[in-house]
């Protein structure tokens, strides 16, 4: 037996519209974000096309490439990848939890004032950053 | 759970990537099942049993 997945490539063409698909939703984005701060119109589209450009372009892989690229593992929820990733999406939640518990006692005590997006978008970050870190060593332990 | 996937494996020749295939799993799966770190399901135990043309208990014993 061997891997068909080591030799398997997407039609050249299917590379091409996954870079045309990301352009141009990453030019959708930053047009929008910019048209929202008419102000500071270019710097606004340049931190949208930024943040957006990573997404698209994974997006167009996904939705072009790896359809011929990727082997779907038959049965992938039997997969041992599914354990790691609620193991790390638990630990993630009760460090979020902890967190969020800790941060609420310090602003009621200390009285600070906080903006809500900034607290939202900072829990959004760090809860990301925590299950993939914690997937990346749960992986790490189990394959040495 | 002990098991002797890895024995039975290399007694086929297959490398763990050709067992992988043949399950319908990663890779990761199988070598986290020879090394006892993944006990799989019940289903999977019975394929894995199958592909062997043996029965679960002679791959798996409970330690």
């Amino acid at each position: 037996m061997s891997d068909p997945a080591a030799t398997r490539r997407a039609p050249a063409s299917h590379y091409m519209l996954a870079v045309a698909f990301g352009a141009v939703a990453t030019i959708a984005v930053a047009l929008v974000v910019g048209a929202t701060n008419p102000d500071d119109f270019w710097v606004a589209a340049g931190i949208g096309a930024l943040c957006a450009a990573y997404p698209a372009f994974s997006l167009g892989a996904r939705i072009f490439v790896t359809n011929h690229t990727v082997t779907v593992d038959a049965r992938g929820e039997e997969s041992v990848e599914l354990t790691w990733m609620r193991q790390a999406a638990a630990g993630a939640f009760l460090d979020v939890l902890l967190t969020t518990i800790i941060l609420a006692i310090v602003m009621m005590l200390w009285k600070l004032d906080v903006d809500a997006l900034v607290v939202l978008l900072v829990l959004i970050g760090l809860s990301a950053a925590d299950a993939g870190l914690r997937y990346l060593a749960i992986r790490r332990r189990a394959l040495r | 759970m002990k098991n002797n996937l890895a024995q039975r494996r290399l007694d086929r020749d297959w490398t763990q990537a050709d067992l992988a295939q043949s399950l319908g799993v990663s890779r990761q799966t199988v070598i986290s099942i020879e090394r006892g770190r993944f006990d799989p399901s019940l289903p999977l135990a019975f394929l894995i049993a199958k592909t062997f043309g043996c029965t679960i208990e002679d791959v798996f014993t409970a330690e």
